[in-house]
């Protein structure tokens, strides 16, 4: 799913994946302070760790991804944190593929970036239950991203590979209200006790 | 604290859990290719594409999987083939069957020495060197050996590929501490930073 393994993609799209991972990753130093880093380590283990959950459904399986909430916390620093979980998850478990980093990193990633950086100032600025509403939402959004963009790798790659719309469909949508619960709970909770967690919050400050 | 405290409760999470590879295991059964495709850890899918390649390539069969994951076909000769079993979001698995382990026809008699699924018993090989036409008994035995032995061999192929890549407590605890093993060198890359800066 979100893990593509190597010999899926063609090397075109690995290559493209590659040089938009390694983008991010630049735009994502130059913002980086101290101060980030812990939070980002510690999302970065946590998404290594809950991404190991497998939940069966159906014919295939689904993972946690968290990608919302990581992006709502941490901003662009979510790229570097899914790339060294990814990494990591690689060398220990055979999880993924070595060619494929790139682009599993720009799929699990950016939708989440992208998603938090339209949700997070509305986020920041609503009572923690609405908080978490929106952040359900963003969460939800940035799955269907992030499904979007893994069958677009592979429909550029090949046909042999390309995902039928009925299993994409039927294993995403409860991928979808899963995180969507899960975030929107965490929001709701962080919004209560510590709102300087959000980055969207940490911006309005500043 | 809060976040330390939920964070634990994840890795505990994660304990009783597994990668969710996907992967394809095949055997031969009878001269049936036969076996089932699942996520390590669980879960087996249901209407899952199989398809047969020979070594070049060459689709010999495709195919989906049972309610339980499961295939199965027949090839008209043993073979080397390729098993390929594509869950239909991305998942994709291969395994390999090497021509070996079908049983072997009772063709020539000279195959027994050659033959790896049984020893060659030198015994009953020069019994029919002398008595030059080509007995039953040493074939049949080989074929039942060969049957008994892949019979017994099988569920620890089964179990090795299952067991092969689960996800252990040790690896999970590995993997997190190497994240905050970097995130201390990080942080100890900008302090070295901060201080250059400031004696300068």
């Amino acid at each position: 799913m979100a893990h593509i393994p190597d010999g899926v993609l063609s090397a075109p799209v690995l290559i493209g994946g590659g040089i938009v991972a390694a983008a991010g990753i630049a735009m994502a130093l130059r913002k980086m302070d101290e101060t980030a880093i812990p939070r980002t380590a510690i999302l970065s283990a946590v998404f290594f760790t809950v991404s190991l959950i497998v939940i069966p459904v159906g014919p295939s399986s689904i993972h946690p991804l968290l990608s919302a909430l990581m992006g709502l916390i941490i901003g662009v620093l979510t790229t570097p944190a899914v790339l060294i979980a990814l990494i990591l998850q690689l060398l220990l478990f055979g999880f993924g593929g070595v060619t494929s980093l790139g682009v599993n990193t720009v799929n699990i990633a950016f939708p989440g970036i992208v998603l938090a950086l339209l949700f997070g100032p509305v986020i920041a600025r609503s009572s923690p239950v609405r908080a978490g509403m929106y952040a359900g939402i963003c969460a939800g959004l940035a799955v269907v991203g992030t499904g979007a963009l893994v069958s677009l790798a592979l429909v550029l790659s090949s046909s042999a590979y390309v995902p039928s719309a009925k299993i994409l469909l039927a294993t995403y949508i409860p991928l979808m209200i899963g995180e969507g619960l899960v975030t929107g709970f965490a929001v709701a909770f962080i919004m209560r006790v510590e709102p300087e967690l959000l980055a969207g919050a940490r911006k309005r400050e500043v | 604290m809060q976040r330390l405290i939920l964070f634990l409760i994840l890795i505990f999470a994660a304990t009783s859990t597994s990668a969710h590879n996907f992967k394809v295991f095949a055997t031969i059964e009878d001269g049936d290719v036969t076996g089932y495709a699942f996520f390590v850890g669980g879960g087996r899918p249901h209407g899952a594409i199989i398809i047969i390649q020979d070594t070049a390539s060459n689709e010999l069969y495709r195919g989906t999987t049972d309610d339980a994951g499961i295939f199965s076909w027949r090839p008209a000769q043993p073979a080397d083939l390729t098993v390929v079993a594509n869950a239909g979001d991305g998942h994709v698995a291969t395994t390999r069957i090497s021509r070996e382990r079908f049983p072997s026809a009772s063709s020539t008699s000279v195959e027994i020495t050659h033959n790896a699924a049984a020893p060659p018993n030198t015994v009953l090989s020069s019994e029919k060197q002398t008595t030059g036409t080509a007995a039953c008994v040493p074939e049949d035995i080989e074929q039942l050996v060969g049957e008994a032995v892949a019979r017994q061999v099988q569920p620890l192929l089964e179990a090795y590929a299952q067991a092969e890549d689960r996800t252990k407590l040790t690896d999970v605890v590995g993997g997190i501490g190497m994240i905050f093993g970097l995130a201390g060198i990080a942080m100890w890359a900008f302090s070295r930073r901060r201080v250059n800066d400031s004696t300068r």
